[in-house]
């Protein structure tokens, strides 16, 4: 078994406007003010200094019970582990130590420390019981802020389908495109609802180049979506609900956006107008890849169905969310996942529907290995995040050709388009624990 | 017993959001979502501070209004109708005037733009003791000391922004406009397709008022609703029948209110003795089927994090020892909500407790009794909004925020030790829904949103 293998993520781009940093106000509001007043918790990759709030509860403790002998209880209550709870329990033994408190037993303790890790939904509650004498009971406690972002690791497990981690960001992501790259993505762009921002990667860290607003009339369809296709010419394109946006040639980069209709574009830019190598057997052939292109409807978060110029007699389908492309040796076969919940299968002369599973998220790509194209298609459980899954068709059957592969935090994919090259998908998935976004390039790997 | 109070928040969230959020295939547009509730108010205004906050209310202000800013399922505020905001010293924590930029380009669904004029009137009314003003585009808050749960304070459904009319209509920004209202009995919604979000996926929501739980279930059985409330005490059950079906944290108090401050020291000690005589566990167990959690503070643990420190316990010998230090043992009433199917049992169980230690309580359903069988929806997961609003539903005045936990936990001591209130149970908040609802949400505040919510085909 061979585990997969993922890039370390993007970290978050951490320029915040000031607005933006007062709307975490409210929710951190515990972890700001206490952090200024009491603590300083040095937060490093995997490793927290308690040091802070733990000499700070033993003070408070002892203010209250003054050096002497104490029997003394931790009782962790809270989501910390069972490490962190040990080395917080010696710390605040240490802490209390130093502040001339004794351990004895409870029957020779003048007081009874009961010490509770507790937490609520902004920090650490640490919670201290004091009962001293004839029934003198005293209350005293500290908050310690939260380490941001503790994910869960996950078991990975072999797959041949490879995802690694392009972007991620708190405010949606429409899409992102890989402008340039060497061993990995050196320059991105990454779509939001209301700009466009260009990021490099410089010294080992990403920078912002550019950002680009996104001027539009009317509101956005709630379930958003856009398209970014790098262009030979320019930069790249911006395709939106009624809004196309074309980025400037020059070094200074701008971008025109215009309300239109205008279709977009359902072949990778690498892959239209060209030939491609298909697998119909034993030997292989280079078919020509004609472009295809599908109107959306303005309003909503659909296809029309109407198709310029067409696949083959078809020139309107079923309104459609998604469509891969799969080229056949004599013709191409097209695949739409429709509004319906349904996929056609259309190769110019039939349309043949079938009841798949899937989700809503289909695209194709174009790998060295198997039949050499496969369809990437989402697929959800009740309860469970989105997966994708590789899938051929040998014939008008799709066969499972991968394990799925899911996403952190349950992830729900939000898009699934074919890169420019055609090789490989980006995948957009909302993170429903944090709420984040995350971008994803995924990979069809042959060594499966 | 270990508590995980934090992970079980994000368990509930994640359950919520696993039955809430179907995300095989996108949105779909059309179709009519069918609602039951409880509830019948008689006025849609949020600024009405004559209907009782309710769950069911808030959750029906959100379809037809909103506010200046939000927060979102993690309790992040997120822009709104404003789309953002500022302090005169920078100082976000505690500054006494804000600005807020209201959003261009949004309509109330008469047609009229938005402006801050109107957003402030609309303020000024909801919060009579603000100092609210418009500043071209700007609405401005000025408090009479350091505010820091302002922006919490602002995302209350009760201070969404409402265009009053001089013909009593009233008229909002939010995703469904007003069709048709029988105020108490019927509303009928419909999709406002400039809405500045987006027009919702929905065309319609068609909410029945007044019915009860079992009338609402048998709606959601015979496929008239696809959304209705499910009594805490009878989740399980409905779980256990393979119906979809989706908790809040625990965000309902449920308490015993005294009408009036203690007046004596026989009387406290009597209040004590009432306090330490109840038997939450077993209330819990047979009653309320295991729902919800005993309490004897008024902030559930997952929200303040101390909870657990405040004991529940019940203990008789100490409870009649308190009251054996009174000589003369008055008889109380306890009043309940007649048209709450397990509060005359909850009452009467806990007068048996009292019976048990040596006190007289007399359940009623009158209106005029000596201390009432309450539940108090808490108003938002910030806790010292929470505490602040139960504070003054009970007529107790509450502490400042200083933000620090120790001063929550200080305040809400405070309001406890003058016995005006007993806690008894957190309960959470309970929604069955239709196999065909799909990306309908549970919020934070135990409200639902239909926003965002669509009709699949059939069985997930």
């Amino acid at each position: 078994m061979r585990r997969a293998v993922y890039n370390s993520a993007i970290p978050k781009a951490i320029s915040k406007s000031v607005n933006r940093a007062s709307r975490t106000a409210f929710s951190l509001r515990y972890a700001v003010q206490v952090s200024c007043a009491l603590l300083a918790l040095a937060i490093t990759a995997g490793a927290v200094d308690w040091s802070g709030p733990e000499q700070q509860l033993a003070r408070k403790i002892v203010a209250v019970t003054g050096p002497g002998a104490v029997t003394l209880t931790v009782e962790n209550r809270s989501s910390l582990g069972r490490r962190d709870r040990e080395i917080i329990q010696n710390g605040l033994r240490s802490a209390l130590e130093g502040l001339g408190i004794r351990f004895v037993r409870a029957e020779q303790a003048a007081a009874t420390v009961a010490i509770s890790l507790s937490e609520n939904p902004a920090s650490y509650v640490w919670v201290a019981e004091i009962r001293q004498g004839a029934g003198e009971f005293s209350v005293v406690m500290v908050s310690a802020p939260r380490a941001e972002g503790s994910t869960v690791p996950r078991e990975s497990v072999p797959l041949s389908l490879r995802k690694i981690s392009l972007w991620t960001q708190d405010d949606p992501i429409l899409d992102v495109a890989v402008l340039e790259e060497s061993a990995g993505p050196t320059r991105i762009a990454v779509l939001g609802a209301e700009k466009l921002a260009v990021y490099s990667l410089q010294a080992g860290k990403w920078q912002q180049e550019q950002a680009m607003g996104i001027v539009h009339a009317r509101p956005w369809p709630r379930d958003l979506r856009g398209r970014l296709i790098p262009t030979k010419d320019h930069l790249l394109d911006v395709y939106l609900p009624g809004v196309v946006c074309h980025s400037s040639t020059g070094a200074a980069l701008t971008l025109n956006c215009r309300e239109t209709d205008d279709p977009w574009p359902l072949v990778p830019a690498a892959l239209s107008g060209g030939t491609v190598t298909v697998f119909p057997g034993a030997g292989s052939t280079s078919v020509p890849i004609p472009q295809l292109a599908a109107f959306y409807t303005p309003t909503r978060n659909f296809f029309t169905g109407a198709l310029t110029p067409g696949v083959g007699k078809f020139t309107t389908v079923p309104k459609f969310y998604s469509a891969a492309l799969l080229p056949r040796e004599k013709y191409m076969l097209w695949l739409f996942a429709a509004t319906d919940g349904r996929v056609h299968l259309i190769d110019g002369v039939s349309d043949q529907v079938a009841r798949l599973d899937w989700g809503s998220e289909l695209t194709s790509v174009k790998t060295s290995c198997g039949a050499g194209w496969q369809v990437l298609a989402t697929s959800s459980e009740e309860g469970n995040g989105d997966s994708v899954r590789a899938y051929e068709f040998p014939d008008r059957d799709a066969v499972t050709v991968s394990a799925a592969i899911d996403f952190p935090g349950g992830g729900v994919v939000r898009a699934l388009w074919t890169e420019a090259k055609g090789d490989t998908a980006v995948a957009v998935v909302r993170n429903r624990e944090t709420g984040s976004y995350e971008a994803f390039r995924l990979a069809v790997a042959c060594s499966q | 017993m270990r508590l995980f109070d934090w992970r079980s928040l994000v368990v509930s969230s994640m359950m919520v959001g696993a039955l809430a959020v179907q995300a095989e295939t996108r949105p779909q547009y059309g179709g009519v979502v069918h609602v039951a509730m409880r509830a019948a108010p008689t006025s849609l205004d949020p600024a009405d501070t004559t209907q009782p906050d309710s769950f069911a209310r808030r959750s029906l202000t959100i379809l037809m209004f909103d506010t200046l800013v939000t927060a979102d399922e993690n309790v992040r505020v997120q822009p709104a109708l404003a789309t953002s905001w500022q302090t005169s010293q920078g100082n976000q924590m505690g500054d006494q005037r804000w600005q807020f930029r209201i959003r261009r380009d949004v309509k109330f669904h008469d047609g009229t733009p938005l402006s801050a004029e109107i957003a402030a009137a609309s303020l000024r009314a909801a919060n009579p003791s603000w100092n609210v003003s418009a500043d071209a585009d700007s609405v401005v808050i000025e408090r009479d000391r350091p505010d820091s749960e302002l922006l919490a304070e602002l995302a209350l459904p009760r201070n969404a922004i409402a265009k009053r009319n001089p013909d009593n209509t009233i008229s909002g920004t939010g995703p469904f406009h007003i069709v048709d209202w029988q105020p108490g009995k019927k509303l009928a919604l419909a999709a406002d397709e400039n809405c500045w979000r987006g027009r919702p996926y929905l065309d319609a929501i068609e909410i029945e008022m007044g019915k009860s739980f079992r009338d609402q279930m048998t709606a959601l059985e015979l496929g008239r609703a696809d959304l209705v409330e499910v009594a805490p005490e009878q989740a399980h059950r409905v779980s256990q029948e393979g119906r979809r079906l989706a908790s809040s944290d625990s965000i309902e108090l449920l308490a015993l209110l005294f009408t009036r401050d203690v007046a004596s020291a026989d009387e406290k000690l009597l209040r004590q003795a009432l306090a330490l005589s109840v038997e939450r566990g077993s209330i819990r167990s047979v009653l309320l089927q295991g729902a919800g959690q005993p309490t004897a503070s008024i902030l559930p643990n997952w929200m303040s994090g101390y909870g657990f420190v405040f004991p529940t316990g019940a203990d008789l010998p100490r409870s009649r020892q308190a009251r054996e230090q009174v000589r003369t043992i008055p008889s109380w009433t306890v009043g309940y909500d007649g048209t709450d199917p397990v509060a005359r049992l909850l009452a009467e169980r806990i007068a048996l407790n009292a019976k048990d230690a040596g006190l007289s309580l007399q359940p009623t359903s009158a209106a005029n009794a000596d201390l009432r069988l309450v539940r108090i929806p808490l108003a938002s997961p910030d806790p010292w909004i929470a505490l602040a609003n139960v504070a003054a539903l009970a007529g107790i005045p509450a502490g400042k925020d200083s933000g620090s936990v120790e001063d929550l936990y200080a305040s809400e001591l405070a309001l406890l030790t003058p016995q005006r209130m007993i806690p008894l149970f957190h309960l959470p908040v309970s929604y069955a829904a239709s196999a065909t609802l799909r990306n309908w949400a549970l919020r934070p505040d135990g409200s639902w949103t239909l926003a965002d919510a669509w009709l699949g085909a059939g069985k997930p």
